[in-house]
């Protein structure tokens, strides 16, 4: 360049602050070493994206962790509401919340991707066994730390997920019992236990984790990377020995890392404005009720991410040698992560890659995944029978894939490596075939052993723009549920302000007792009344739209009717000896159910002693303000967080346009 | 590649636009971190405005038990005729009699440092190094001052304040207490952290 010399007093200083620190700490060796003079294959494909993707994830995890940590409480009287703290009342805590939460599930999926890569393209095969063990450990600590920080909100799941997975502990023999005892601290999962997983998920195991990271790259960028030709480039080498099919990594594959990184923010950041529960997957409903170590919720699953291996766990059922079946169901769980450890010594194809391998290689891989998954979404349901037998069978093809491997590598047919690697993809015709396979394959044995069942619910739909609606659900809310039931999350100030209510006429009409503005919306039952008089506490309402979702609680304030058996007189048919009386019934009317209410056709809506003050449809009008305001009042910042993410995903379709257009700037002229 | 393959002049309006865009995308990721340290609802609620009744001060006294507004202990004092009598005579004892210096809000810039003459308002600490001062209000010798016309003591370092808050000579503060905002809500309602419409 010629203006070169002309360089200005920026640069210059720049330029010899660099070379300052040089000659004390390597860093422009190191920066040769790994970006700018490490040849990667040109050859790489949307596959090769999951690693730095694996990077970028720990860097929002650990941010956003970093950041949630200074509005948590560690404790187990005040886990659950410190999170609900940061939901509502720390400003833009539930995006940071929604960030961590979101991450731990795109963690995973990364990881899973970058793992099945690795078994595709035989990246574990030698000289890379090191990098594939390091993987395999990172995958494992990151299991724990999914695992303890799935804890520490301290909601329902959280504590029978904590439950049900330290008591395999217990299954040890002989030391078993003491041994659960040491790990949860307690005779119960309680403080101690939520204390010390705190301790490892926020300290310990992100330490150890960034090591693994940090040995993994350096033992990878030793040996190099391997490609989805599995030919090792740095066989046909030029005058310089660089390798001919190699790049720098920096600034070809920097540029083609951000678009994926683009395309990956662009999913991630869908799923964390619009869908941060992701249906029940990666925040279950039932975590948005606190622990209570007395009620099971009626059906544990653990997060997705864990639901293979849980399968496995649930599918043996058998004692054996005398040991009972939960221990070997811990043992083939354990088995079934330790036993990717020796993949590298279980391949003994010459090949590495699946585009040389033979059909055996092929078909046990299809296999295999067809198996993981089915595994994976069994375990998201309850167990039956049929259930049982399919998830049987998938863990024994999920061993047979590893077992079986020294095996069919050896003896099948391989195609011949090219001698350079190849710029081929495989064709549109093999892509839609083998997704259509893997499909069927996984579709067909799950339909076999049937669906869950589901309870008929009304259908309605919640207008969180329609304040006058929640204004009325909110009066309702005070006038029937409020002297037994609380929000005690939320604040009045934050309410009144979000539904367009005036601070006099909420804290004159719509508060209770001694109130201020900015206080939580808590009730004056104590809750040992509320144990006499209901045999329950009644419930806090603030999130019970997140539990058991509109619908459901639409349906179950219509659906009381008498029933003497009962205490308070009445039942309901969603919800079958509720502990709650009809508070309702002036309005509603009394419903007459014959033959236990098993249809609705058998329920008749009569009026008694001048009961049902609404026609039906008025009710059930107010009804739907009163669920539409505990909609509201389940996530406030439902609306503006939706508003937030047009903006964002907004600018990230613009940031894609420029990588992109920058990517095929640099990547012209290679190929 | 060799530097003329490239199209220099696209490829570095590439990444300069790339660039820009970029960084304003790392800015605003930084917003909501850098917004999740302000003071939570929680931590604004317990800082709002608190309510004292001041119908039951006693004349030459200080309203007990000291409430406190954001933490901090606020005095409220209803002073004798005596006592307001006595403010004028001191001025030249004061670092700052006129109140110059920005310890008041508007309305509280005058001669008896608050809204009516009788109610004194004063956040209850020494600006020195912040420790609270002990009210002695009456007109009377002190072992710290022989001719005390009444006021706050600091137990820590020995500053005095006259019965407005105003700061003595020889005092290590140099400026008068803080008065806070408030105004009346009734005749005997009084509410401080809020300047009340009026302001």
């Amino acid at each position: 360049m010629s203006d070169s010399k002309k360089q200005g007093f920026v640069v210059s200083s720049l330029v010899s602050l660099r070379d300052w620190t040089n000659e004390r700490l390597p860093i422009v060796n190191a920066w040769e070493k790994h970006m700018s003079k490490y040849y990667a294959p040109k050859n790489f494909n949307f596959w090769y994206f999951f690693g730095v993707l694996s990077l970028v994830v720990l860097v929002i995890q650990l941010v956003s962790g970093v950041f949630l940590t200074m509005h948590y409480t560690n404790s187990a009287e005040a886990a659950f509401a410190s999170v609900e703290y940061i939901m509502r009342d720390v400003e833009f805590g539930w995006l940071i919340r929604y960030i961590h939460s979101t991450g731990a599930s795109a963690f995973f999926v990364v990881v899973y991707l970058h793992m099945f890569r690795g078994l595709m393209y035989g990246s574990y095969k030698k000289p890379r066994e090191l990098i594939w063990v390091f993987g395999m450990a990172i995958y494992l600590v990151l299991m724990m730390e999914g695992f303890m920080g799935y804890v520490l909100p301290w909601g329902q799941m959280s504590y029978w997920g904590a439950n049900v997975i330290v008591s395999l502990v217990g299954a040890i023999p002989i030391i078993g019992e003491d041994l659960l005892i040491w790990v949860r601290g307690d005779f119960l999962i309680s403080n101690a236990t939520l204390n010390r997983f705190f301790a490892l998920h926020v300290v310990a195991l992100p330490i150890i984790l960034l090591a693994l990271v940090v040995l993994h790259l350096l033992a990878l960028h030793e040996v190099g990377s391997n490609n989805p030709d599995g030919i090792e480039i740095k066989k046909n080498k030029d005058a310089n020995g660089v390798p001919l099919d190699g790049i720098p990594f920096h600034p070809f594959y920097t540029v083609h890392d951000l678009v994926g990184i683009t395309v990956f923010l662009f999913v991630f950041c869908f799923i964390l404005f619009f869908a941060p529960e992701m249906g029940g997957y990666f925040l279950e409903p039932p975590n948005f009720q606190e622990a209570n170590p007395l009620v099971t919720p009626a059906h544990v699953p653990p997060v997705w991410y864990f639901t293979p291996f849980y399968s496995m766990l649930r599918a043996v059922t058998v004692p054996l040698l005398g040991l009972d079946a939960k221990f070997w169901g811990m043992l083939v769980m354990f088995g079934a992560i330790a036993i990717l450890f020796v993949v590298p010594w279980l391949d003994r194809s010459p090949v590495r890659s699946m585009r040389y391998k033979g059909w055996y290689s092929r078909i046990a891989l299809l296999i295999f995944t067809a198996s993981f998954l089915i595994l994976g979404y069994l375990g998201t349901l309850g167990t039956s029978p049929s259930r049982i037998a399919l998830a049987q069978i998938c863990t024994v093809l999920y061993f047979l894939f590893f077992f079986l491997m020294p095996w069919y590598t050896k003896k099948e047919q391989t195609f011949p490596e090219p001698l350079r690697v190849t710029g081929r993809w495989i064709s549109n015709k093999q892509v839609v075939l083998t997704l259509v396979l893997l499909a069927a394959l996984v579709l067909l044995p799950l339909r076999a052993v049937g669906a869950e069942v589901t309870v008929e619910l009304d259908h309605v739909e919640m207008d969180l723009r329609d304040q006058a609606s929640q204004q009325r659900g909110l009066a309702t809310y005070m006038n029937y549920c409020h002297s037994c039931h609380s929000l005690k999350y939320a604040r009045y100030e934050r309410t009144a302000t979000d539904l367009g209510i005036p601070e006099n006429l909420m804290m004159e009409n719509l508060s209770f007792g001694e109130a201020g503005f900015g206080d939580l919306m808590e009730n004056t039952m104590r809750p040992e009344h509320g144990n006499a008089w209901f045999g329950v506490v009644p419930p806090d309402l603030t999130l019970i739209s997140r539990v058991r979702g509109p619908e459901w609680l639409y349906t179950y304030l219509r659906s009381f009717y008498e029933d003497d058996a009962r205490v308070w007189g009445v039942n309901n048919t969603i919800f079958p000896n509720v502990g709650m009386p009809n508070v309702l019934y002036k309005l509603q009317g009394d419903v007459i159910c014959s033959n236990n209410a098993s249809a609705p056709e058998d329920c008749e809506l009569t009026h008694i002693n001048g009961t049902g003050q609404l026609s039906p449809e008025a009710f059930d009008a107010m009804i739907y303000d009163l669920v539409n305001f505990l909609y509201y009042v389940g996530e406030p910042i439902n609306l503006r967080r939706q508003e937030i993410g047009v903006y964002v995903l907004g600018f990230l379709a613009i940031l894609l346009i420029l990588v992109t257009l920058l990517n095929r700037e640099y990547w012209r002229r290679i190929h | 590649m060799s530097e003329d393959d490239t199209d220099s002049g696209r490829r570095r309006f590439l990444l300069g636009s790339t660039s820009v865009v970029g960084v304003a995308g790392v800015v605003g990721a930084v917003v909501p971190f850098v917004g999740s340290w302000n003071p939570s609802a929680k931590a604004r609620a317990a800082g709002a405005a608190v309510r004292v009744d001041i119908s039951r001060i006693e004349e030459g006294a200080i309203l007990g038990p000291i409430p406190a507004w954001r933490g901090r202990p606020i005095f409220v004092v209803r002073r004798t005729a005596e006592s307001l009598a006595a403010l004028p005579t001191i001025d030249g004892d004061l670092q700052d009699p006129a109140s110059a210096q920005p310890e008041q809000p508007d309305y509280a810039t005058n001669a008896h440092r608050s809204r009516e003459p009788e109610i004194l308002v004063l956040v209850g600490l020494c600006p020195h190094l912040f420790c609270s001062p002990t009210p002695r209000l009456s007109i009377r010798a002190e072992p710290f001052e022989e001719n005390w016309k009444g006021g706050f003591y600091c137990p820590c370092h020995g500053s005095k304040f006259d019965m407005a808050g105003r700061v003595y000579n020889g005092s290590p503060s140099s400026r008068n207490m803080e008065v806070p905002s408030y105004f009346y809500e009734t005749d005997s309602i009084l509410v401080i952290g809020e300047d009340g419409e009026a302001a």
